[in-house]
């Protein structure tokens, strides 16, 4: 029956299901159906089981819903109820699609992954083949090792990148005349977005105002009739709610400017327009920044460059996707686009000398200067150049054997003519050649190596996967040891009973088809061993949890 | 069949230590140098005739000095001089061969005369490190001097024991001959040379220690007669197992197992926290010791 914590999401009365009356119940993670009258589920599919639904066309008497397992199975659902079995059906194939790719991915994902590298590595495919399709060990153990190693690679690449703020966001919104002296603003989720990202303030307005004091529709409708929104902000009318903004930005555009930029590389201040002499430059009167000397026109101007200007400075910080909500943030921010550190009053010379260090450098002309090394200090550095003691004592010789001897060579070879025809005798020389023939004395070694060319490739080749799959199999054995835990006791057990199978089922075979064709070497006797050491270990193991118990 | 223009030389190292050979003579009185410089001689002369190209060099090792039995500083290309000596032997021998014996047979005399019969204590040695350079360099030589595709090979005819005191050159020996693609071969008359085995080994040369010392002309024409083509198509003796234990450094015993400092890659035998060679310190985790319960034992009255 239904877990109590079960959400139902959708409950369908009057379906039938194999000619019988029932109801469906959508759940969070499974779809099941029970028969009318009794409290229990006769059909009951997770998700994660269903490969796909299918419905019977829009002109049929019957209104249908199938659902095709992976298994192959499919379960068909008919919506008998009069009035409304188009509607109920619909309702459940559009919550099903909605429900079925969240499920799907996840077990499509795992095995999907399991294929992949089955296909890629046709050691693992063989090893699969011996281990878990003989059912010596079951499927679970199998991957348990293997698929966490991939699992941690596919969350790392999950990471969303954030989407920045197009700079002309504003200018696209591109104004469309109506016909009759109106204006249409296309405005998109994108481009409102885009607005409150750089625009904190009017985020703020629009929050306090909708829905509570107007629309959607009317609030962006105020807004581009504003002033704030156009270009020349002289006349802010006391109704628009938009003047607290054009104020707020002002306020933060003159604490940037007080700020001014951290970066040492940059004297913002030097740039002026300087005139050599009167007629080569702009008016000879200095340029001030108070607005009351400037004409109308370049009232406006410098209106529209501040604008710009803050513009600007607002889509930076927004894109460098910290959180901005007062103006200091907004100017710190600014500050900290320039890459300076917020300490930076305090710190200056040491910036300067990064931003210079910066600027001279690439790092890829570096030379590699590698890990930090410790100077070796040798003391006894001859040590290096003597060889190993030899092994045969050295013979002494004293010095009137010395003398003896090379007296008695000087004699010889003073007179020594080569005879080169009496060198040796023909017996002799038949003795060295029967030394050195094969089986001769000299030659004994030889027979000993020809043991990768007495057994067939095909013998070679099935030792090799049973080393493999016996390596993979003893190595669970070993791993359970030290035995702590219920889980792993139970485990060794089973891989013992594991062991004891793959012998009989593989290696007996093995050895008697090697026998059967007269290869008297003994292949796999070094298996028998790893096989008995297991055997004695887990024997070990057992009287001791016996001797424990009792 | 090699092709005409191919050069093979063969530079025979010959160990005669006359201490060794001088006690030889009274051991085994029916094979002493003579008898063995007669089978090298064979040895050489029957390389020179395999092919037109060969060319042939022998070095004397002593013990005090290495040799050039042939050819002679005097023989720049190598095939002058028979007028000189006009060795008109009148057997119709191959005048290059019968010119190369006689020489051979000149300058061992003359080396022999020339050693001192008061030799030290510590001069008993075979000068063999110092021989195979002086074969590499010849080959050299005569590399530079052809100037044409050369295969060069070394034998050593090694009669007395190692010296331990040549390891190292040995060993700078036995790389630069790797390096340069040349074998070294071995026929050890007595007791068995780790050095030449390993020599051999990392040559890719044929190390044979010969049971019967009087049969050595059958033992080189048979084994190091061929060239290192011609091996690969016959039976030869295998090759044997060699010992490439290393030295611990605190005794120069040879040991399978042992401890390696990661600074200063000595060698010890024995477990030391610091290392003697380069002072480092080494702390060694000690394993965690599990206390296990014990049972409370009542106190007896």
């Amino acid at each position: 029956m239904a877990a109590l914590s079960e959400e139902v999401l959708l409950v369908v009365k009057r379906v039938r299901q194999r000619k019988q009356d029932g109801t469906l119940y959508l759940m969070a993670e499974r779809i099941a159906w029970g028969p009318e009258g009794k409290d229990r589920f006769t059909v009951s599919h997770l998700y994660a089981d269903i490969r796909c639904q299918k419905i019977s066309p829009d002109g049929k008497a019957k209104i249908q819903l199938q659902l095709v397992l992976h298994t192959g199975e499919s379960t068909n659902l008919h919506f008998s109820n009069e009035s409304t079995a188009l509607k109920d059906r619909d309702a459940a194939k559009d919550l099903l699609q909605q429900l079925l790719p969240k499920f799907k991915k996840r077990a499509n994902k795992e095995l999907e992954e399991k294929n992949r590298m089955l296909q890629e590595d046709p050691v693992l495919f063989q090893l699969y083949k011996d281990l878990v399709v003989c059912q010596v060990i079951s499927a679970e153990e199998f991957w348990a090792n293997r698929l966490s190693i991939n699992n941690v690679d596919h969350s790392l690449s999950n990471n969303k990148q954030e989407v920045g703020i197009s700079a002309a966001f504003l200018a696209d919104i591109r104004p469309q005349t109506d016909g009759c002296n109106g204006l249409r603003y296309n405005l998109t989720s994108d481009i409102i977005e885009s607005i409150f990202r750089t625009y904190p303030a009017v985020k703020q307005k629009y929050g306090e105002n909708v829905p509570h004091n107007m629309t959607e529709k009317e609030f962006w409708t105020r807004f581009f009739q504003s002033h704030y929104f156009h270009r020349d902000r002289i006349n802010t009318g006391l109704q628009d709610i938009f003047s607290e903004c054009a104020k707020q930005d002002e306020k933060g555009l003159k604490s940037m400017v007080f700020q001014g930029v951290k970066n040492p590389m940059v004297d913002l201040l030097s740039l002026e327009d300087k005139s050599l002499d009167e007629g080569y430059g702009s008016n000879s009167t200095a340029p001030s920044t108070s607005n009351t000397n400037k004409t109308v026109k370049e009232n406006s101007n410098s209106a529209i460059i501040k604008r710009f200007n803050h513009h600007s400075t607002m889509v930076l910080a927004a894109g460098s996707g910290k959180k901005a909500d007062a103006p200091n943030g907004q100017a710190c921010e600014t500050s900290s686009t320039d890459g300076n550190s917020r300490d930076s009053d305090f710190f200056q010379p040491p910036i300067k000398k990064v931003k210079i260090q910066d600027v001279i450098e690439y790092e890829d002309l570096h030379r590699e200067n590698g890990k930090k090394t410790v100077a070796l200090n040798l003391k006894k550095s001859d040590r290096y150049s003597h060889g190993p003691v030899p092994l045969l004592p050295q013979q002494y010789t004293t010095s009137q054997d010395i003398v003896n001897s090379v007296n008695c060579i000087k004699q010889e070879i003073a007179s020594y003519k080569p005879c080169l025809t009496q060198v040796m005798s023909s017996s002799t020389a038949s003795c060295a050649i029967a030394a050195l023939s094969p089986g001769g004395v000299l030659m004994q070694a030889l027979a000993q190596q020809a043991i990768n060319q007495m057994v067939p490739n095909d013998v070679q080749g099935e030792l090799k996967h049973l080393y493999t799959a016996a390596g993979e199999l003893l190595r669970h054995f070993w791993s359970c040891f030290p035995v702590n835990t219920l889980f792993l006791e139970e485990k060794v057990v089973k891989m013992r009973s594991n062991l004891e199978r793959f012998q009989m089922t593989k290696l007996r075979p093995f050895q008697e088809k090697v026998q059967r064709q007269y290869l008297s070497t003994n292949l796999t006797g070094h298996l028998e061993d790893m096989f008995q050491m297991a055997y004695n270990k887990f024997h070990a193991w057992q009287t001791r949890r016996m001797m424990r118990k009792t | 069949m090699a092709s005409e223009d191919e050069v093979s030389l063969l530079v025979i190292v010959v160990d005669v230590n006359p201490i060794w050979w001088g006690q030889q003579a009274n051991r085994e009185p029916q094979f002493t140098l003579s008898k063995c410089l007669d089978a090298v001689m064979v040895m050489g002369n029957s390389h020179l005739v395999m092919t037109r190209t060969n060319k042939l060099a022998i070095i004397a090792s002593h013990c005090q000095e290495s040799h050039f039995l042939y050819p002679c500083k005097l023989w720049k290309s190598g095939d002058g001089h028979g007028d000189e000596n006009a060795s008109t032997s009148g057997d119709g021998k191959y005048e290059l061969l019968s010119v190369a014996n006689d020489f051979i047979a000149e300058e061992i005399k003359n080396l022999m005369s020339r050693s001192k019969s008061e030799v030290k204590g510590n001069q008993t040695d075979t000068l063999l490190a110092g021989s195979l350079a002086k074969a590499l360099c010849c080959i050299l030589s005569t590399k530079m001097l052809t100037g044409q595709e050369m295969k060069s090979r070394i034998l050593v005819v090694k009669a007395a024991e190692d010296c331990a005191l040549q390891y190292m050159n040995f060993m700078n020996v036995i790389f630069a001959a790797q390096k340069q693609s040349i074998l070294i071969d071995a026929c050890v008359l007595d007791s068995d040379s780790g050095l030449l085995q390993q020599a051999c080994d990392i040559t890719g040369g044929l190390y044979l220690k010969i049971p019967q010392k009087i049969a050595l002309a059958q033992y080189l024409l048979w084994v190091f007669l061929p060239d290192s083509d011609q091996r690969s198509q016959l039976v030869l003796p295998p090759p044997v197992h060699v010992d490439y234990r290393a030295a611990c450094f605190c005794h120069r015993n040879l040991i399978e197992i042992g401890y390696v400092c990661s600074v200063c890659l000595s060698i010890f035998c024995n477990f030391s926290p610091i290392c003697t060679t380069c002072e480092t310190a080494f702390k060694i985790p000690l394993p965690q010791v599990v206390k296990s319960k014990k049972k409370k034992l009542k106190p007896s009255t």
